[in-house]
C-alpha cells in the first residue's frame, strides 16, 4: 500500500477567522460585443450563452455540445486564426450561489491569435452535474493534451474522446479530485504555541510514518517484450528535479518518452483559495523559484486588472527592472545547468555564471531583503522603493554583463561538442510548436514571432526599445541563440529602465488596497482604521474572473483569477510555462538517443515548481 | 585541526573512535538530488561564493550508496514520500539528514493535501535548518551542527538506520 496522508490524517479544522467572507457573488455575464464575438455569435446563433467583453477581455460562452465546433472554427476560419490554446482550466461553483438548474462546473479555454494579436476566452458549462463531462479539444488543439489531463486530475471532469485521459500530477490511488470545493484542504492545525512537554516534540526526528516503496509502473502503451524501459528519475542529476521520465528504447533510438509528473505538486491552487489576495503573493515567489520576481509580477497584474488599479509610474519601471534582471538570473541558470548536462566545458561555466547570478540575486536583496523568495510586488506596486545604492550597483551590472555574455557564448561555440550536441536535436517546426501550444524560446526558437511583452504589452514595455530574437532551425541550438539573444535585450531594456526611472510614489495611493505608509500611522486615526481593516480583513475584489498573462523567461505565465467577491480568491489557475512546453519533450526525443533526452530537458529548461505547482 | 602546531613531535595519538570521526566528518557527502526553491540555494552553495568545498562535501553524490548525507531541499509531496525513503534506506550508515527549510521541516506554507508535513514523518532527521529559504551560510551551519553530532558518535553504537518495524505507528495515531 503506497503512503496515503490524505486529508484523513489528522483532518485540518477551519478556524473561525476575522476575515468577512463578502457575499458570494458570481461574475457577471459579458457585455457589449467585438469584431470576433460577432462573427461567433452569426455562426453559432443560440449555442452562444453569452459573448462580449468581461473585464477588458473578449469571453464567449458555448453550449458544450457545439465546444469542439467552435474551436474548430476558431483555428480554421480565415479571419479569427486562433492558432493556440493556451490554458484549459475549470471552475467549480458549488459555493456560489448559482441559480437551479444551471452547471456546477465551467470549463475555461484561453484561445490566443499570433497573427491578428487577439485573445478570447471561451466557457462552456459542463453537462453531468456532479459528474462533470465535457468534450476534449485534444482534436482540434494537440496541445491540449496536458492541460485536460490536469483539469481531469484536480477538477474531476471528464473530457470525453481524449486519448489518455490518465491522472498527470496526484499519485495514482489518490481518492478524489482536490480542487473541488467539497474536498478539504487538508494540511494540520498549526499550534501557535508550544512547550517542550508538547507530545509533537517526542517524535521530533524520527520516522512515524511508513512510507513504502511504490513499484514504478510502466505507462500504457509501452512495449516491454520487444522494447527496453528506462526509468529516469524522480531521483536523477539530469532531469532538473524530481521528474520522472520513462523512456522506451529500441537499442539506442528512442521509441517514446512518458513523463511522470506531480512529485513536487504542492497545491498552490487548492492553497489559493484560503489565504487572502494580498498573501498569495509569497506563495507565487516558491512556484518556479528560479524567477520569484516575474512570478509576482503576473499575479499581480492579473489582480490589478479584476481591481481596476492604476500603478504608478514609477512602481512600473521598477517591476520592469525587476523582472529583467529576474530573466537574466533565471537566463545565466538555465545557461549553467544546461551546459553542465550536455558539454564538456561544464563546471567552469556554470561557476562563471553562477557568480554573476549572485551580483543580481545582491541586487534583489538591496530592493527586498530576499535572494530566491523575494515576495517584492504588491497588489498597487512594489513593498519598497529602491534602495540609493541600488542605481549605482545596477549601473555596474550592467557595465560588466554585456562582455560576460559574450564571453560564455565564446567558450561554447569555440568547442566542437556544444554545437555537436545542440545542432540538429529536439526540431520542433512552426506548425508543431503552434500546435502544442509551446510558448517563449521553445515558440521563437522554431520561427514564430511572438513575444507577450512586445504583442500584448503590459506595465509599460511598449515604451522601451528591444528586438524579439527568432530562430527558425527549431531545434536545441535555435533555442540556445534565442535566449542568449534575450539576455541581451533584457540589458537594453535595462539599460532605458534605469535612465528613465520616474520620481514618484512606488505603491499605489488608494487605502483600499495599500496600507498606509508607518508614519501615517502615528498622526491619523483614518490611516489606523485603513490598516486595521486591511490587516485583518484584507480588501475585497469585484466577482467577475480575468486571464492575465505575461512573457516569464520560460514562456507564457498565466494566472486564472476567479472572484466571487470576497477577500480571498474564489479560483485561481496558474498556467505555467513550464508545464506546457514540457509536453514536447517526448516529439523532441522520438528517434534520438537516449543522452539527448538530457539535452532536450534542457533546451526546454523546466522548473519542476512550476510543472507540478 | 591545529595539526600544525604538533608536527614537530611527528606524533599523534588519539583514539580510533575520534580518528574515525574526524575522517566522516571532513568528508560528508551529500546525496545529489534536489526538491524545490531550497535545492538552488543548496547549489548556491556549491558554487563560487560560497563554496562547500571548504567543508569536504563538494562531492554531490548521484548514487545513494555511496553518500553519507541526504539534504532534503525542500517540501515533500506525498508522491515523492516513497522515493525519497526509498532513498534514504539505499544509503549505508552511518548516515545523516539534514531538513533544510521550513518546508522540509515542518511542512511550512504548505499547509495542505499535496505536502508532508515535516520529512521527519518518514524519515529520521538530525539537523534542521530554519528559514524559507535558509541562506547559503545557514546550510554550512547546519553542517558545522552536524560536524558536532558526528564528532561525538559512538562506533560501538550506531544508530540503527530505521526505527524497528513494531515502533512505526499507524496513520493517524
Ligand atoms: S522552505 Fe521555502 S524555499 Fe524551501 S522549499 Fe519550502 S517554500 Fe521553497
Amino acid at each position: 500500500m503506497p503512503l496515503d496522508v490524505s486529508p484523513k490524517f489528522r483532518p485540518y479544522e477551519v478556524l473561525p477567522s476575522l476575515n468577512v467572507p463578502g457575499i458570494p457573488a458570481v461574475a457577471p455575464l459579458p457585455t457589449g460585443e467585438t469584431q470576433d464575438t460577432r462573427r461567433i455569435q452569426e455562426r453559432f446563433g443560440d449555442d452562444v450563452l453569452a459573448a462580449g467583453l468581461h473585464v477588458g477581455a473578449q469571453v464567449v460562452y458555448i453550449r458544450p455540445t457545439r465546444l469542439v465546433d467552435l474551436a474548430r472554427f476558431l483555428r480554421t476560419d480565415p479571419r479569427l486564426r486562433y492558432e493556440t490554446l493556451v490554458d484549459v482550466t475549470g471552475v467549480d461553483r458549488l459555493e456560489l450561489p448559482v441559480p437551479e438548474g444551471e452547471a456546477r462546473f465551467h470549463g475555461v479555454y484561453q484561445f490566443r491569435s499570433y497573427s491578428r494579436r487577439q485573445h478570447l476566452t471561451v466557457v462552456a458549462p459542463a453537462e453531468g452535474g456532479d459528474r462533470p463531462r465535457l468534450p476534449s479539444l485534444t482534436s482540434v488543439y494537440p496541445g491540449a493534451n496536458w492541460p485536460e489531463r490536469e483539469c481531469h486530475d484536480l477538477m474531476g471532469i471528464l473530457f470525453e474522446g481524449h486519448p489518455d485521459l490518465r491522472r498527470i500530477l496526484m499519485p495514482e490511488h489518490w481518492p478524489n479530485h482536490p480542487l473541488q470545493k467539497q474536498i478539504p484542504r487538508g494540511g494540520e492545525e498549526v499550534p501557535f504555541t508550544l512547550t517542550w512537554e508538547d507530545p509533537e516534540f517526542e517524535t521530533l526526528g524520527k520516522q512515524i510514518l511508513p512510507a513504502e516503496s511504490v513499484p514504478p509502473k510502466v505507462p500504457p502503451g509501452m512495449d516491454s517484450r520487444r522494447h527496453l524501459i528506462i526509468n529516469m528519475g524522480p531521483h536523477h542529476p539530469s532531469t532538473h528535479g524530481v521528474l520522472r521520465l520513462v523512456v522506451e528504447l529500441d537499442g539506442e533510438d528512442i521509441v517514446r518518452v512518458d513523463p511522470d509528473l506531480g512529485y513536487l505538486h504542492s497545491g498552490f491552487e487548492k492553497t489559493a483559495e484560503s489565504v487572502r489576495y494580498k498573501d498569495f503573493v509569497y506563495y507565487t515567489d516558491r512556484m518556479d523559484y528560479l524567477s520569484g520576481m516575474t512570478n509576482n509580477f503576473g499575479y499581480v497584474l492579473a489582480v490589478e486588472r479584476l481591481l481596476g488599479l492604476e500603478v504608478p509610474q514609477r512602481a512600473q519601471v521598477i517591476r520592469v527592472i525587476m523582472a529583467e534582471l529576474q530573466r537574466l538570473a533565471a537566463h545565466l541558470f538555465w545557461l549553467s545547468t544546461h551546459v553542465l548536462d550536455v558539454s564538456g566545458t561544464g563546471m567552469s561555466l556554470l561557476m562563471y555564471a553562477t557568480r554573476d547570478r549572485e551580483r543580481i540575486l545582491d541586487l534583489f536583496e538591496m530592493a527586498c531583503g530576499a535572494r530566491l523568495t523575494v515576495g517584492y510586488f504588491r497588489i498597487g506596486g512594489v513593498s519598497h522603493d529602491l534602495p540609493p545604492a541600488f542605481r549605482d550597483n545596477l549601473e555596474l551590472f550592467l557595465q560588466v554583463m554585456p562582455q560576460k555574455i559574450d564571453d560564455y557564448e565564446r567558450m561554447l561555440t569555440l568547442g566542437p561538442v556544444w554545437e555537436e550536441r545542440l545542432q540538429g536535436i529536439g526540431v520542433i517546426t512552426r506548425e508543431e510548436a503552434l500546435d502544442m501550444g509551446l510558448t517563449g524560446p521553445m515558440l521563437r526558437g522554431s520561427g514564430v514571432d511572438w513575444d507577450l511583452r512586445r504583442d500584448m504589452p503590459y506595465s509599460g514595455y511598449e515604451n522601451y526599445d528591444f528586438q524579439v530574437p527568432v530562430e527558425t532551425a527549431g531545434d536545441c541550438y535555435a533555442r540556445y541563440r534565442v535566449r542568449m539573444e534575450e539576455m541581451r535585450q533584457s540589458l537594453r531594456i535595462l539599460r532605458q529602465a534605469l535612465d528613465n526611472l520616474p520620481d514618484g510614489p512606488y505603491l499605489a495611493d488608494d487605502r483600499k488596497v495599500t496600507p498606509p505608509p508607518r508614519a501615517e500611522l502615528d498622526l491619523s486615526m483614518e490611516a489606523l482604521i485603513h490598516h486595521f481593516k486591511l490587516m485583518t480583513e484584507g480588501f475585497h475584489v469585484p466577482p467577475g474572473f480575468t486571464y492575465q498573462a505575461i512573457e516569464s523567461n520560460k514562456g507564457e505565465l498565466g494566472f486564472f483569477v476567479y472572484s466571487d467577491g470576497s477577500a480571498r480568491p474564489y479560483r485561481l489557475h496558474i498556467r505555467g510555462p513550464s508545464f506546457n512546453n514540457l509536453y514536447a519533450i517526448d516529439h523532441m526525443s522520438r528517434g534520438h538517443m537516449i543522452a539527448d533526452v538530457i539535452t532536450n530537458i534542457g533546451s526546454i529548461d523546466i522548473v519542476l515548481g512550476e510543472v507540478d505547482r | 585541526m591545529g595539526l600544525e602546531e604538533r608536527l614537530p613531535e611527528g606524533v599523534i595519538t588519539t583514539t580510533l573512535e575520534k580518528l574515525v570521526n574526524w575522517g566522516r566528518a571532513h568528508s560528508t557527502w551529500p546525496l545529489l538530488f534536489g526538491l524545490a526553491c531550497c535545492a538552488i540555494e543548496m547549489i548556491a552553495t556549491g558554487t563560487a561564493r560560497h563554496d562547500i568545498a571548504r567543508y569536504g562535501s563538494e562531492l554531490f553524490r548521484a548514487s545513494p550508496r555511496q553518500a553519507d548525507l541526504m539534504i532534503v531541499s525542500g517540501r515533500v509531496s506525498n508522491k515523492m514520500a516513497p522515493v525519497i525513503k526509498r532513498l534514504y534506506d539505499q544509503m549505508q550508515a552511518p548516515k545523516w539528514v539534514i531538513a533544510m527549510g521550513i518546508c522540509a521541516s515542518a511542512g511550512g506554507p504548505f499547509n495542505n493535501y499535496a505536502i508532508i508535513q515535516g520529512v521527519d514523518k518518514i524519515i529520521p532527521v538530525d539537523v534542521y535548518v530554519p528559514g524559507c529559504p535558509p541562506r547559503p551560510e545557514s546550510l554550512l551551519y547546519a553542517l558545522d551542527k552536524l560536524r558536532e553530532k558526528q564528532a561525538r558518535a559512538r562506533l560501538k553504537a550506531q544508530a540503527p538506520s530505521s526505527p524497528p518495524a513494531e515502533e512505526i505507528l499507524p496513520l493517524g495515531a
